[in-house]
């Protein structure tokens, strides 16, 4: 699932507690009708590469070309095959092994990680960087700001080599483990996310932190009882990004992990419609559309976090 | 409770400006000192010295006995209420009152009594389940007051708490303020602009102007006997008139030349000015305070001198006459002084520089723009030296 489509989702949820309302007070309808046609419009757009995808997984037949959006013959036999871990190959070839639970696995365990540790991080490194003065602040700001204007897609080679290496030395963070791809990806994501919520620590009023310095809370009792509630937003939204991001990212994944066992749900799935299992486009969009809840849950988990106006009442301007 | 004393204290910011010059202040042990003066004087940045806030560049600072230069705010257990307020936004006025007592790993029964302690002397009970931002002003500020007085710290340390309140309610906080601090005899210092609010409120007050202290005293002997002209000018509403003017000496009894008038001294004011006698040409600050300027048909008693009438303002009981009078203006105030000296030398000042408080009764008949005769009390008026702003004793 992608971030636009994920947003075109959430504005679904925001457009049907419209409509519950209008149902509610039916004389409203009267010189805004318009508005519920667009919004409907907007809802058959969005859903429609869903609707597509959905349709794949249920059809019997495996090639997209041939496939109408009703499918002739439904079936559950692709989710079947991802549950068991095994696709049937071309007629006379045997069944192809596909671990698709243990993908699935490993995406939540290196998604939830790299979000947890991505927000944890870089709130700490915000927090320094907005509240402590020390020597290299200013440079150690610019330098996250230059490092992340490279894609980290120019790095992969560089990656590559020292996963490679550092693997040599350290076994738990090198090839084909689960801990150095997370390691890889909180690297890569720490110089926006601090940015990020450097300027949304900017904006915690500084009497907070001394008032509760005064109060008598060491540095870290202010982070975690004072700054860190107050900045449940941006932490929220920095999380679920992470999140997505990860469940999303197919680059470094496929390069770091190349046992079959350790694949992401990224990386896994695109083996199904690569040459190599044949075109598998129905299993390939069952396991998509399996792919999806876990990331509706934790944003409608998240929602609630996402509000503005937390600040208020803390300080008299 | 404790004495909370500076000695010699200077604060120098990283970017070069000298917020405070040798500050040397005794704040006893239970008493309330207000710290006063003008905005960027330096008050604040003296008090987030005492709070551990702020660095202390030069000098001691103790409290209890004990120098606490370097110590965490932590380890000072003092407690602060800040212009703000700075309540957490995210937690009820119960646990933002519990807060302090709650990083003391204070038992449960304690904080919960404490809490209710300070709720009920607050008002505040009925509030307790609230978030800061359902309470109106006054009762975030008594929720930051709570914060501070639950934790039975060593010292209140406040930083203008009223002003963001509306007139009406900062009279009465002020009150209670002031009624709290002597029920629970905490050393409380108390910083404000406004010279009414440390007049009204401070056992002690300390003025201080560009980061220097000025003076300490009570506030009714800051009144009567200012140690310097800005103290003259700063005390008092309406402020202190300040006009320039030099000794003169008529046929053995001595005056004191206003532009072209001469206000003879009684021997009452010659006893309090001794240093007068024989320094005629001497150039001096005349201070009348706008209390012992009267009409002169009503005090045929007092030397009097006459002044265009520019504006009256009827305050009720009292009314406010501003005169204009040929005399330059001796200006407290940074503009003051500035318009002064583009006045040229020896101009008058363009606006009003005469300000007496009389009775409602006595403003009657007097009319704007007409020239009047206005009787000086010489009893009570002040006399500095024009040069060093020292009064004349
Ligand atoms: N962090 C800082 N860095 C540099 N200079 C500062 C800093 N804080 C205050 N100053 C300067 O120190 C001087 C005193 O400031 P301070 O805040 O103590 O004034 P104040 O008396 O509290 O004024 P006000 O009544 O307006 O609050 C001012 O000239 C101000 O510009
Ligand atoms: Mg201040």
């Amino acid at each position: 699932m992608s971030t636009a489509e994920h947003l075109e989702t959430s504005a679904a949820v925001g457009l049907g507690t419209r409509t519950r309302r209008a149902r509610r007070r039916p004389r409203v309808l009267g010189g805004t009708w318009w508005r519920h046609v667009l919004a409907i419009l907007v809802i058959l757009w969005a859903l429609f590469p869903i609707a597509y995808v959905t349709s794949a997984a249920f059809n019997a037949n495996q090639t997209l070309g041939s496939a109408t959006l009703v499918p002739e013959r439904v079936t559950l036999d692709n989710f079947r095959y991802l549950v068991e871990g095994e696709v049937p190959g071309r007629p006379g070839d045997p069944p192809t092994e596909v671990p698709y639970l243990r993908w699935y696995a490993n995406t939540m365990i290196i998604a939830a990680c790299t979000a947890v540790l991505t927000v944890l991080l870089g709130a700490l490194a915000a927090y320094a960087f907005s509240r402590f003065r020390f020597k290299g602040r200013r440079l150690g700001l610019l330098a996250l700001l230059l490092i992340q204007m490279f894609p980290q897609l120019l790095l992969v080679v560089a990656i590559y080599l020292i996963v490679l290496h550092t693997g040599a030395v350290f076994g738990f963070i090198g090839l084909n483990t689960l801990t150095g791809l997370i390691l890889v990806y909180l690297g890569g994501v720490m110089g926006v996310n601090v940015w990020l919520m450097k300027g949304f620590f900017d904006t915690i009023p500084a009497e907070l932190d001394e008032s509760a310095r005064v109060d008598g809370a060491t540095p870290a009792q202010v982070f975690w009882g004072v700054i860190l509630p107050l900045a449940a937003p941006v932490l929220a939204v920095i999380g679920l990004f992470s999140f997505i991001g990860v469940v999303n990212e197919f680059v470094i994944a496929s390069v770091l992990l190349q046992e079959q066992d350790k694949f992401t749900l990224a990386r896994g799935l695109w083996g199904f419609i690569d040459q190599k299992y044949s075109e598998n486009w129905g299993t390939f969009s069952a396991g998509v559309l399996l792919a999806a809840p876990p990331v509706v849950i934790l944003f409608l988990f998240l929602q609630k976090f996402i509000v503005s106006g937390l600040t208020g009442g803390a300080v008299k301007g | 409770m404790a004495d909370v004393v500076f000695d010699g204290v200077d604060k120098v910011f990283p970017n070069g400006v000298q917020a405070v010059y040798e500050l040397s202040l005794d704040v006893h042990d239970g008493e309330f000192l207000v710290l006063v003066g003008p905005s960027g004087c330096g008050k604040t940045t003296a008090l987030r010295m005492v709070a551990g806030l702020e660095e202390i560049t030069d000098g001691t600072l103790t409290i209890g006995g004990r120098v606490v230069n370097d110590l965490s705010p932590k380890e000072r257990d003092v407690a602060m209420v800040f212009q703000n307020y700075a309540l957490y936004p995210h937690l009820t006025v119960a646990d933002n009152i519990a807060f302090g007592l709650r990083l003391r790993r204070e038992s449960k029964s304690v904080i919960e009594e404490r809490v209710h302690w300070a709720a009920k002397m607050l008002d505040l009970s009925p509030y307790l389940a609230r978030r800061p931002k359902e309470l109106s002003g006054g009762q975030r500020q008594r929720v930051a007051m709570g914060r501070a007085i639950v934790r039975k710290p060593q010292a209140f340390l406040m930083d203008e708490p009223l002003s963001n309140l509306d007139a009406k309610l900062r009279v009465q906080m002020r009150a209670d303020i002031a009624k709290l601090q002597r029920d629970l005899e905490t050393t409380t210092i108390y910083v404000t602009h406004d010279q009414v609010e440390a007049m009204t409120m401070g056992d002690r007050v300390a003025v201080m102007n560009q980061g220097r202290l000025q003076q300490v005293d009570t506030p009714q002997r800051l009144y009567d006997n200012p140690a310097n002209l800005f103290v003259a000018g700063f005390i008092g509403t309406p402020p202190m008139n300040l006009l320039a003017a030099s000794v003169a000496s008529q046929n053995g009894s001595v005056s004191v030349q206003v532009g072209e008038q001469a206000v003879p001294l009684s021997d009452e004011a010659m006893r309090r000015f001794p240093a007068v006698r024989g320094r005629e040409g001497r150039e001096v600050v005349l201070g009348v305070r706008a209390d012992d300027l009267h009409r002169a048909d009503r005090r045929p008693d007092l030397p009097a001198v006459n002044a265009n009438l520019e504006l009256i303002e009827a305050l009720g009981s009292q009314s406010i006459a501003y005169f204009r009078i040929d005399a330059m203006v001796i200006g407290v105030d940074e503009d003051l002084i500035d318009e002064r000296e583009a006045d040229g030398e020896g101009v008058t000042a363009a606006r009003p520089n005469l300000v007496s408080a009389m009775s409602a009764e006595d403003a009657v008949g007097l009319r704007t723009g007409e020239r009047v005769p206005v009787a000086i009390d010489t009893k009570h008026i002040h006399l500095f030296d024009a040069e060093t702003g020292a009064p004349l004793r």
